[in-house]
């Protein structure tokens, strides 16, 4: 009891995914910044390892305002809800072996839902704020979640048909019993879809459409600051991990490898961090090599490729499973 | 439903303050207000109330990256009222300076736009190799921004052999760079996508509107103060004015890096063809300008600047303008910002469009004060001003 108790506060519960979560967000600035030819964070640390951090409790420390027009229980509840959920969601990942901490029959769909819940909860904080800016940032996220929710889904779902399983642990010991990961062969047009959908679900450019700067200011979040801001940026490093996390697990084996006896708790938790840095790495690369897109171009390139894509991605999986 | 949207006077778009309401329906943009009058210098009056020479060291301040143009535009305007002439060295010492400040404005102006449209590597990029134009003005005129290198009769400084070869080193540098993203530009859809068709001005509206500059040229309209009105020198150098005939706002990219390559090629020239001789005609430090009128017309990076002076005879002038490119292109703005027919506007269009006119409000707003409850009008003094200021503790 005592042991499992440990596992969900500390490892690989809560307390690794938080840390983990900052030091993926510091990988994605660092890296973000040397694509750019900056420098990026520098300061905290060794190579600014600690700059989320700072930043994290530099928010958490400022003054915390409520505008007077906003809904106080939808402005206090949603940057409590939006991090949790993640967390929460977190918990499925099979971190430190081949199934997570809590590990149930259809677990990726739970997964799904959540990821859907989270931007249900962003929309409502946008309206929540009571904010002309808010409110159309709430309105984009929205509407951008009609367009990439079906093929992020689907592209999801290729990996589960592939291994012939819907739960996380099911396709973690497909692709070990397999000898090859579910990447190799057709789904590695799944993982393609996978990269861009996942970008959209996090709003990170060409998809930050919610929190265009330079249009409306900060989106749905533009009322938001001190800690609320700081639970929010919590839950967006949270998702990082979480996605960059169930890309590696459904698509490049999840914690999976050569083991060593006694050592496998570890080698888990090597092979799983290092298989989703790389996803972190893609996305990160993406992120650099791209404007902005309006948002009718998102809806419009999502029914019009990524749909169709993802469809007959699905016959083929069906064909070929 | 329609509601409407501030952007500004404070938005992260644009560092100066400006107002846009925007009448918006849903994503829509159906109507547009813009309000420039957030930043009133009282730059003219202070003009009035300065001899010649101290005007110059104003008149360069009416705007940061312009102030090679402003300070042309001055110094011109002055001499021709004066009825002198720069040497011949430096006219072509001052087209160097003017080409490289419109090379770092040009690239300041494309790093910004990107950075608008949310491709922050591209603005990353940019600004690294405007560094490298800045450090080129450092070296030929001690400053890197404000550089102070027009003076009545000529320019401050001479250029050296050393200067020389590292400017040649820079362009041939420069140079590979933008073809470089010039390429990547014309092959990035993302960006095609948000620039192409975005902000259609056909050309006789342009002209209607009285927009000015590479806006003007990226709706195919073939206008340039350097070859309609040659003004230092620029009969002698050859270069093309650069026109894209497709009305919108990836035009006005192309257009402004088309003509990047066009100063570097100027700035090539003029150092292989420096005529010697004097560089500065002998002025003293005051003196009285005959009784008349002055009209000079600079291309500053943004377009066509113009300044006027009338002289009564004394140190100071008796009044000076100054019309600036942006106050030029803003109408033109709220016509391209409305939605009509199939002609749609998104909200996500404004950074494009806005930024696509390359504003700079501290130049615009000038002259009128209006005071809202008395429902006022009346032109100020700065001294006046200040006083009014100091009544009520506000710092200037």
């Amino acid at each position: 009891m005592i042991w499992k108790i440990l596992e969900v506060l500390i490892f690989p519960g809560a307390l690794f995914i938080l840390a983990m979560s900052l030091f993926y967000e510091w990988v994605d600035r660092k890296l973000y910044a040397r694509l750019q030819n900056r420098v990026g964070p520098h300061l905290a640390g060794p190579f600014g390892i600690f700059q989320p951090i700072a930043d994290l409790i530099k928010l958490l420390s400022k003054e915390d305002i409520v505008p007077a027009a906003a809904d106080k229980f939808l402005f206090t509840f949603t940057p409590i809800i939006a991090p949790t959920l993640i967390l929460f969601g977190c918990m499925f990942l099979p971190i430190a072996g081949p199934s997570g901490i809590i590990s149930i029959n259809g677990d990726l769909i739970i997964l799904i839902a959540l990821m859907s819940l989270f931007t249900v909860i962003i929309y409502l904080a946008g309206e929540g704020s009571n904010n002309r800016l808010a409110s159309i940032g709430a309105t984009r996220a929205a509407l951008q979640l009609v367009g990439y929710e079906i093929p992020l889904t689907l592209a999801l779902l290729c990996g589960a048909i592939s291994a012939r399983s819907l739960s996380l642990r099911g396709i973690v010991e497909a692709q070990t019993s397999y000898g090859s990961w579910i990447i190799a062969g057709p789904q590695i047009i799944g993982f393609a879809i996978f990269i861009v959908t996942a970008q959209a679900e996090m709003e990170r450019t060409p998809f930050d459409i919610p929190e265009a700067e330079q249009e409306i200011v900060a989106g749905w979040s533009v009322e938001y600051g001190g800690r609320r801001l700081a639970l929010f940026r919590l839950s967006r490093d949270l998702e990082l991990f979480l996605l960059s996390g169930l890309g590696a697990t459904v698509f490049l084996g999840g914690p999976s490898g050569p083991l060593i006896q006694g050592l496998e708790p570890f080698l888990h938790t090597i092979y799983f961090i290092a298989k989703s840095v790389v996803v972190l790495v893609i996305f990160t690369i993406f992120r650099a090599i791209f404007a902005r897109l309006r948002i009718d171009q998102v809806l419009s390139f999502s029914w019009r490729y990524l749909m169709p894509l993802a469809i007959l991605l699905v016959i083929i999986t069906g064909v070929v499973a | 439903m329609s509601f409407e949207i501030p952007i500004g006077p404070q938005h992260p778009i644009h560092v100066e303050p400006l107002m846009l309401k925007l009448k918006v329906e849903g994503e829509l943009i159906v109507d547009v207000d813009i309000d420039v009058s957030y930043i009133h210098r009282g730059i003219e009056k202070a003009l009035e109330l300065r001899s010649y020479p101290q005007g110059l060291f104003l008149a360069e301040r009416i705007c940061g990256i312009c102030n090679c143009a402003h300070s042309l535009c001055y110094c011109l305007n002055i001499e021709q009222l004066l009825g002198k002439e720069a040497p011949p060295r430096a006219k072509y010492l001052r087209v160097i300076v003017e080409e490289l400040s419109r090379v770092h404005s040009h690239l300041l102006w494309l790093g910004h736009y990107f950075h608008t449209l949310g491709f922050e590597t591209l603005f990353m990029y940019f600004w690294r190799d405007r560094e490298r134009v800045m450090d080129m003005l450092e070296l030929m005129t001690g400053n890197r921004v404000t550089t102070s290198y027009n003076v009545i009769g000529g320019v401050r400084r001479d250029i050296t052999p050393e200067i020389d070869s590292k400017l040649r080193r820079m362009i041939e540098h420069l140079r590979e760079r933008m073809k470089y993203y010039e390429a990547a530009i014309r092959s990035e859809p993302s960006l095609l996508g948000r620039l192409q068709g975005v902000g259609l001005l056909k050309p006789e509206d342009a002209i209607r509107l009285g927009t000015v500059g590479p806006h003007l040229r990226a709706s195919g309209v073939k206008h340039d103060v350097r070859l309609d009105d040659p003004y230092s020198g620029h009969e002698e150098i050859p270069f093309n004015v650069i026109t894209y005939d497709t009305c919108d706002c990836y035009g006005r990219v192309m257009v402004r890096i088309g003509e990047v390559f066009e100063s570097l090629d100027m700035i090539a020239y003029a150092l292989d063809h420096l005529p010697s001789g004097e560089y500065r005609l002998k002025m003293p430090p005051f003196f009285k300008a005959p009784v008349g009128e002055s009209l000079s017309r600079v291309e500053a990076p943004r377009g066509e600047l113009i300044h006027y002076s009338i002289s009564d005879g004394g140190t100071n002038p008796f009044r000076y303008r100054v019309r600036t490119p942006t106050l030029a292109n803003l109408a033109s703005v709220a016509a391209m910002l409305k939605s009509r027919g199939d002609y749609e506007v998104y909200i996500a269009d404004v950074p494009a469009i806005l930024g696509g006119i390359d504003p700079c409000i501290c130049c615009t707003a000038r002259v009128i004060i209006t005071d809202e409850g008395k429902k006022t009008r009346r032109i100020t003094t700065l001294t006046e001003l200040e006083r009014y200021a100091r009544e009520r503790g506000v710092r200037m």
